[in-house]
């Protein structure tokens, strides 16, 4: 566990339930502000349905029940009067397919601005400015930023979405497995996006790559059927993880 | 190899049927184009459309009442229509995506789509004409309107079912309210497939002539009251068409040559629509 670090955000006996099916068992993990913290386990654990709980985004669809809780800058996330979309503003998410929206370059990250409030013309255009370089994207972009999002390649599609949830200055970033779509040129290049990027904010990231883990992350966190096995300091986890579980999981005996 | 054989035959003789199928299908149908465009272009001119009609037994005329009746009852039927489809299509697809109710309109508006027209326009004369005491453009506009709905509400539930899920929930992750991922984010991606759509079904209404018959009926004078019986295009071809004089035949065709022409044009318009949608991807 992290030692006495600034901790952003934890979970408390999280338990989350699809209707009747139990995915998260009794999860209690504490999220040093400022680090990176993978999540990794075999297809299927819950870590996905985990970290889609930080954000809230199971409240889409019908049935769906948390049990426990999570604490954001001490307070309960999960309790009824928190305002889900002002949540959200706060802790922004990366998907594992690029989601660019259906407008130009500039209108996608100019979208969450606007949702935020910001009118002021000149203000949103050096937002997307600065949004698209801290995702690295702006050389690349800087002369069709009024074409279509959909034309851009995949890395750049994923670059994008970054820079869209970056644009509204998220203390939190959630990413599930953002680089499973990408070519490795692609995915080096949002690895060290990540790696700059925990200056600014807070990283959870789902992962299926163990090097990828090991690469990026300072804290790693093994699950399996629903349960947090382990979680400790990275290089910790990958040199001498005390569960037979996770030893067998990262030396690649299952998953 | 006698395997193969008989599987190419077999192949070929597939290929016959469904080649003279298609054949038979577009032989009538290119001539009732050609017929109309032979006929309505020999009739054909500016007449047409700046004269009301002549009586019985006068030489010339036109069907100007027709053309401004039928704009605005297509018109107003779509000013009616329309919003009721999209909203309605807005629903099925977003809010009532997983509820009963949902899947209950879904299916009734399915049958709707199938209902024969004529019964539309008895509906609307019972419920409109009939207490009201005289046939109205509105009473027309209505059942165009009850015609459209179903089309425009099922094109834009698909339409919107399109846009993947992942691309809402991006949305919403950014915190986005509901209304407004529906508005700025689902809508901008189904927007050709629903214009389309409306298109289509606009082409659908153009040509209805049942419904009319029961509502707007039929003036043989221009009206702009919408209160008032109206004329129509489709419902003034049947009375031409069927009448004794040669020369309602003639405007008849003319008439319906105009009417082809406008739905073809809709209709082209519509596919370009989804043209333009998938060459700007």
């Amino acid at each position: 566990m992290p030692g006495n670090k600034n901790i952003k955000l934890y979970s408390k006996n999280l338990s989350f339930f699809y209707g009747n099916n139990q995915a998260v068992f009794d999860v209690s993990i504490e999220i040093p502000q400022h680090s990176i913290v993978a999540m990794i386990g075999p297809s299927g654990c819950g870590k996905t349905t985990f970290l889609r709980c930080f954000n809230r985004m199971h409240d889409l669809y019908p049935g769906n029940r948390y049990q426990g809780e999570i604490f954001f800058d001490n307070q309960n996330i999960l309790s009824k009067n928190i305002d889900v979309t002002l949540l959200r503003s706060k802790i922004g998410m990366v998907f594992q397919k690029p989601t660019p929206f259906p407008m130009s370059i500039s209108d996608n990250i100019s979208y969450g601005l606007k949702l935020n409030g910001i009118k002021n013309k000149t203000e949103i255009k050096d937002r997307v400015e600065s949004a698209l370089r801290s995702s690295a994207l702006w050389k690349e972009v800087k002369d069709r930023l009024k074409l279509p999002a959909t034309g851009l390649s995949g890395g750049q599609q994923q670059r994008l979405v970054i820079a869209r949830a970056l644009a509204v200055e998220p203390q939190v970033m959630l990413f599930d497995e953002p680089t499973s779509a990408l070519d490795p040129i692609s995915t080096s290049k949002i690895e060290e996006l990540a790696a700059e990027l925990k200056k600014k904010v807070t990283i959870i990231i789902v992962t299926h790559n163990m090097q990828q883990a090991a690469r990026i992350s300072d804290y790693t966190a093994f699950m399996y059927m629903g349960k947090l096995i382990e979680y400790d300091e990275t290089n910790v986890m990958f040199t001498n993880p005390q569960e037979k579980l996770s030893e067998d999981y990262i030396t690649g005996r299952f998953g | 190899m006698e395997r193969l054989r008989k599987r190419k035959i077999q192949n070929n003789i597939a290929i016959g049927f469904s080649l003279l199928a298609s054949i038979i299908g577009l032989f009538w149908l290119v001539f009732i184009l050609f017929d109309v465009l032979r006929h309505g272009l020999s009739f054909f001119d500016l007449n047409l459309f700046i004269e009301d009609p002549a009586p019985p037994g006068f030489e010339g005329g036109g069907m100007r009442n027709a053309f401004i009746g039928q704009f605005m009852i297509t018109g107003c039927a779509i000013v009616i229509g329309i919003p009721f489809g999209i909203l309605g299509g807005t629903f099925l697809s977003e809010y009532g995506r997983m509820t009963k109710i949902g899947r209950l309109i879904s299916v009734i508006s399915d049958i709707m789509i199938s209902v024969p027209t004529i019964v539309v326009g008895t509906f609307i004369y019972s419920l409109m004409v009939k207490p009201l005491g005289h046939f109205s453009g509105w009473a027309g506009s209505v059942s165009l309107a009850m015609i459209m709905i179903p089309v425009t509400l099922r094109t834009t539930e698909d339409m919107m079912s399109l846009v993947p899920w992942s691309i809402r929930e991006a949305a919403f992750a950014l915190g986005a309210p509901y209304y407004k991922v529906i508005i700025q984010v689902v809508y901008r991606g189904a927007i050709a497939g629903i214009l389309t759509g409306i298109l289509l079904s606009i082409a659908r209404i153009a040509g209805e002539t049942a419904p009319l018959l029961f509502t707007s009926f039929n003036n043989s004078f221009i009206s702009l009251n919408m209160e008032e019986p109206m004329a129509s295009l489709t419902v003034t071809i049947f009375q031409y068409a069927t009448g004794p004089y040669d020369d309602w035949h003639a405007m008849a065709w003319a008439a319906s040559f105009v009417i082809i022409l406008a739905i073809l044009l809709l209709t082209v318009l519509g596919r370009l629509l989804v043209i333009f949608k998938y060459s700007s991807k």
